[in-house]
């Protein structure tokens, strides 16, 4: 919900980069340390820059390679597009742009796949979509994640992304909330294991519904997670915050996520937290 | 407030949701003024969903709305009107289940309405069992939003 004020938070010392991964072109310039990166270099080290280490954000197709086994991702095939709610003139023209740029339906995409060879149901958003907002198509699509996991009796992952609520539809993305946490809370009635995975940034109505819902919560490294943004909180309460508010780690320290997990190391976590909840 | 300053309040809204969701007795909401974002929906996740008839139930104030959405917060009044938010909107939408009246300047009259729709939900919903109370809710917010086909081929 709080798109703009992310975008406005601009370049600072942190080593997570807003830099959207963008398919096209053989260059990149790394935001955090300036160095120009060949893509192939950035994509074979999990867009992580070998520079400096700073994180890039992940398509969603990149981010399936670097968590599923190779050959075992299925997508869910709901083909399903918003009816424009609100009827904004412009807003069915920019999913259209949206999908030929990024060559993704929407904001998230589920399916089934292995995780060293252990069954999941899995849901990566991408914020080169709308800023990965949730929307009607978004809710939908985890809904029916979560609806397939109990089925199947898989767990759980999601890894978000988000700027939050989608504001182009409305009232009915905040109804996508409700929604969500419904099918969460039959879910964890099954007794499924639920794995989120929070990386940045993870901000509004998706915080504040599935994301912060899961059984073990991860984050990546210097992820920035919140609901409203860190200046929008100070503006209404009148007071300054704490150095490092809403960073993963900040959040660790104070118990609202469970552990920080390297990119690098995210596959072999989770396959390890699923062994151990089985 | 203070615990704004640990972790904010998503979580906060998340639990209180993900807790309604689980309630085995009937949750009647009603909005009675101005209900927005997060704030409000984390208390109000019901089994049934009434709005007074000059009540809003809004994704973000307008001003907000206008500003998030065309960089320009005084565009709020062309906002509200864009953005669905009356109790008209939310029953054609198929968010709320009644729009109670609100007799002018009649606050007894008012009241009165109220407490009949209360009465006659808690009738409805008492023939209920507690599963079903929840498999009703979970049925209602299931239903929200409307789709049309994708045409759309994701390449690899
Ligand atoms: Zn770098």
């Amino acid at each position: 919900m709080i798109v703009d004020k992310i975008k406005k938070r601009g370049p600072s010392p942190r080593k997570q980069v807003n830099n959207v991964d963008i398919q096209v072109g053989k260059w990149v310039s790394c935001t955090n340390c300036k160095e120009i990166l060949y893509k192939e270099d950035l994509k074979n080290n999990s867009n992580i820059c070998p520079n400096c280490g700073a994180y890039f954000r992940m398509h969603i197709n990149r981010r399936i390679e670097s968590i599923i086994d190779e050959g075992t991702y299925k997508r869910f095939n709901l083909n399903i597009d918003n009816i424009n709610p609100l009827k904004l003139e412009d807003y069915p023209q920019k999913i259209d742009k949206l999908r030929q740029k990024t060559s993704l339906e929407e904001a998230v995409a589920c399916g089934t796949g292995k995780i060293e060879g252990e069954n999941v149901v899995i849901c990566v958003m991408d914020s080169g979509f709308l800023m990965g907002s949730m929307g009607t198509v978004v809710g939908e699509k985890i809904t029916y994640a979560v609806e397939k996991a109990i089925k199947l009796k898989y767990p759980l992952i999601i890894f978000t992304v988000s700027g939050g609520a989608r504001m182009q539809e409305g009232i009915m993305s905040l109804m996508q909330m409700a929604k969500t946490t419904e099918a969460i809370s039959r879910l964890n009635k099954a007794g499924l294991l639920y794995i989120s995975v929070l990386t940045d940034p993870t901000y509004g109505g998706v915080t504040a519904s599935f994301a912060s819902l899961a059984d073990i919560i991860l984050a990546e490294p210097k992820a920035m997670i919140g609901f409203a943004g860190k200046r929008v909180i100070e503006q209404t309460i009148g007071e300054s915050l704490p150095e490092g508010f809403q960073t993963a780690e900040f959040l660790l320290e104070h118990g609202f996520i469970d552990k920080i997990v390297e990119r690098k190391e995210l596959k072999h976590t989770l396959y390890k937290l699923i062994k151990l909840n089985k | 407030m203070l615990e704004q300053k640990k972790g904010d309040n998503g979580e906060a809204i998340a639990k209180s949701m993900l807790k309604m969701a689980e309630l085995k007795v009937p949750v009647i909401a009603i909005v009675i003024g101005e209900g927005s974002s997060g704030g409000a929906l984390a208390i109000s996740l019901g089994n049934k969903i009434f709005m007074l008839e000059n009540a809003v139930y809004s994704i973000l104030s307008p001003e907000g709305y206008a500003s998030i959405l065309w960089k320009d917060a005084s565009k709020a009044k062309e906002a509200a009107e864009k953005m669905k938010i009356t109790a008209k909107d939310l029953y054609d939408l198929k968010i709320i289940d009644k729009i109670i009246k609100e007799p002018e300047g009649d606050f007894d009259k008012l009241a009165n309405n109220i407490k009949k729709e209360i009465i006659n939900s808690i009738k409805e919903l008492k023939k209920l069992s507690p599963k079903e109370i929840v498999e009703q809710r979970y049925n209602k917010y299931r239903q929200m939003g409307e789709y049309k086909k994708l045409d759309f081929k994701e390449k690899k």
